[in-house]
């Protein structure tokens, strides 16, 4: 089993280096794509069932002893990204397959998006701080040029723009690196957490903390750094933005959790008021921004900001029952957005337009699209049967349990804010007046937005399966000595 | 030694702020390779022992390894300083498309001329 864990990492990379040979096929290079997602599909829940019964696997790059080499490491929480991730790219690239016969330059899209599902994968998989910045770094370069590479202004603006950005986050994972290596002198996460926690509280350690919270932020677009997601999702072409909104900003949160849980368990709880904070202005921002928004997509993007400041106010509780809350909302989210984005561009080029005053009257125009979206919507502002409402409701509970009355209760009331702008949006776009004639759109489209929209309602009713999986994860990553001792004892 | 390392990072960091502020976009990006190897020479830093000697054994027989400085940094460095420079070269790649296109390198110029 073991073996297997270089597979998601080495699997992207040949198969992006092989697509890029076969640039002059688009036939070949499509059949490739879509056999290597599938394989790595494959591999994914080949790891997430192994890992189900609470096992933890290990393999050692280049069989260095134990804290120096780079460890690769699978437990429940890496076997649950491995799944989200492949399934989502997978079903956005199939969307792709749709949108790309009329695309400009779409001979590197195949393989920049295996390279960047390399990365994602990588950082999901990797046991060690240092690698974890190169893995995303592999991701961040070829969203780069995901980003750039249709090459109109806007997206030239936007590509600089998240570029630069990223380039002063990487800046400063360098230096918590160091400030991190200067006092404990591994880099190795296992390691990290039994070092950390021998050398006991101290203020430098929680400064350390806080520049790796940055540097997450921003991959995660948590509040102060949260400027580029609307423009970057809204502007890019839209399975990139379904992925960036779907599985990029997860690999954010992410590193968060193992942060809080796994490596700084200790400075992360002098550090709770600063996460509640941020995750608190992260939901009030998003909830507030949808409001004067016109397009569709970027009523999307301010929703996902809005969703991720719930995810870290579920991880700022740092509790078994937040972490479970947070894992249940992480996988119910990303889902959930990357359908409603692949929605949006169905649309688009259903009515030509993502402008909600010129989509009007879609339920009479394009029932299916409209209905699909609709789950999408009902969802996000948290009705019942829908994943949406459980995602909040165990969140709420957590908080309340936990006796954060005051910051839950005000969680709880931006949610109304969701409820209604969720509502008025669908409102404008189904009902409102709007008119003219509807395009037609390939069927991959609709298959792959109603395989996504589908999780929706299979969540929703299957809650209580999703919900226990999440208190697995949340009961494993919540006990750092079982990564730790498992490591010690795989070598 | 180390004040004198101390001192060079510092001063990358304060001109390569000075130039990530600045109007033109290949100062940006010229600051940003600034940041960076401050932040590469605050790995090599912290990785510092005193007046070791560089990490390649100089006696199989006596390897006595407090005397070398720490050589996993100096790994660490060569990929971020590889990394670096891939990103630079990406940033300078968009900044000649930018030109190409706006026939200007002033942001403010550009954001005036997109309207």
């Amino acid at each position: 089993m073991s073996a297997l864990l270089p597979v998601p990492v080495m699997l992207p990379l040949l198969a992006g280096v092989v697509l890029f040979l076969m640039r002059r096929s688009q036939e070949w290079q499509e059949r490739i794509s879509l056999a290597a997602l599938a394989v790595n599909l494959g591999v994914a829940l080949a790891i997430i069932s192994a890992t189900a019964g609470g096992e933890m696997f290990f393999h050692r790059m280049g069989m260095w002893p134990f804290p120096y080499g780079i460890i690769l490491a699978a437990d429940r929480l890496t076997g649950t990204m491995l799944v989200l991730s492949s399934t989502i790219i997978g079903a956005c690239v199939v969307f792709a397959l749709g949108y790309l016969k009329t695309a400009q330059r779409k001979e590197v899209f195949h393989p920049l998006i295996h390279f960047q599902l390399m990365g994602i994968q990588g950082a999901f998989l990797t046991g060690d701080l240092f690698n974890l910045f190169v893995f995303f770094e592999v991701m961040l370069i070829s969203t780069y040029a995901l980003l750039s590479v249709y090459y109109n202004l806007d997206q030239l603006e936007v590509a600089f723009k998240y570029t630069c950005l990223n380039v002063i986050a990487s800046v400063m994972f360098l230096v918590g690196i160091s400030f991190l290596y200067a006092q404990v002198g591994t880099v190795n996460m296992a390691d990290l957490s039994v070092k950390i926690h021998e050398l006991g509280p101290r203020p430098l350690m929680v400064v350390t903390a806080l520049v790796f919270l940055f540097v997450f932020c921003m991959k995660a677009a948590l509040f102060p750094m949260h400027l580029w997601l609307p423009s970057a999702h809204s502007i890019s072409p839209t399975h990139i933005g379904a992925i960036l909104a779907g599985v990029l900003v997860k690999v954010g949160i992410y590193a968060i959790i193992r942060c809080a849980t796994l490596i700084f368990p200790g400075p992360f709880e002098k550090l709770q008021p600063v996460l509640m904070g941020i995750a608190l202005a992260t939901i009030a921002w998003g909830a507030l921004g949808t409001l004067p928004q016109n397009s569709l997509k970027r009523i999307l993007a301010y929703s996902t900001i809005n969703q991720l400041g719930y995810i870290a106010f579920a991880i700022s509780l740092l509790s078994a029952l937040g972490m479970a809350a947070a894992v249940f909302y992480i996988v119910s989210h990303a889902f959930l957005k990357s359908s409603m984005l692949l929605g949006a561009g169905l649309n688009q080029k259903l009515t030509g337009t993502v402008l909600l005053d010129e989509m009007g009257g879609l339920m009479k125009r394009a029932p299916f699209a409209s209905v699909l979206l609709l789950v999408g919507f009902l969802s996000l502002a948290g009705i019942p049967p829908l994943n949406g409402f459980f995602a909040k409701f165990f969140l709420l509970k957590a908080g309340f349990t936990q006796g954060f009355y005051a910051a839950t209760g005000l969680a709880l009331l931006l949610g109304v804010v969701s409820l209604y702008y969720n509502f008025t949006t669908y409102q404008r776009i189904a009902w409102g007046v709007g008119g003219g004639e509807v395009g037609t759109a390939s069927p991959v489209m609709y298959s792959s937005v109603s395989f996504l929209a589908s999780f929706a309602v299979i969540f929703g009713l299957g809650v209580a399966w999703l919900y226990e999986w999440a208190q697995l994860v949340a009961g494993q990553i919540t006990q750092p000595d079982l990564y730790v001792s498992a490591m010690r004892s795989a070598f | 030694m180390i004040w004198l390392i101390s001192i060079t990072i510092g001063i990358l960091v304060a001109t390569g702020v000075y130039l990530v502020i600045q109007r033109r976009v290949i100062q940006v990006i010229l600051g940003f390779s600034l940041l960076s190897h401050a932040a590469n020479l605050m790995i090599i830093a912290s990785g510092w022992v005193g007046d070791g000697y560089s990490p390649i054994l100089r006696s199989i027989e006596n390897p006595d390894p407090a005397a070398y400085v720490d050589p996993l940094p100096q790994a660490m460095v060569l990929t971020a300083i590889v990394i670096s420079f891939a990103v630079t070269a990406f940033l300078l790649v968009l900044a000649l498309d930018v030109y190409r296109k706006f026939k200007t390198d002033d942001l403010d110029e550009i954001r005036r001329l997109k309207g």
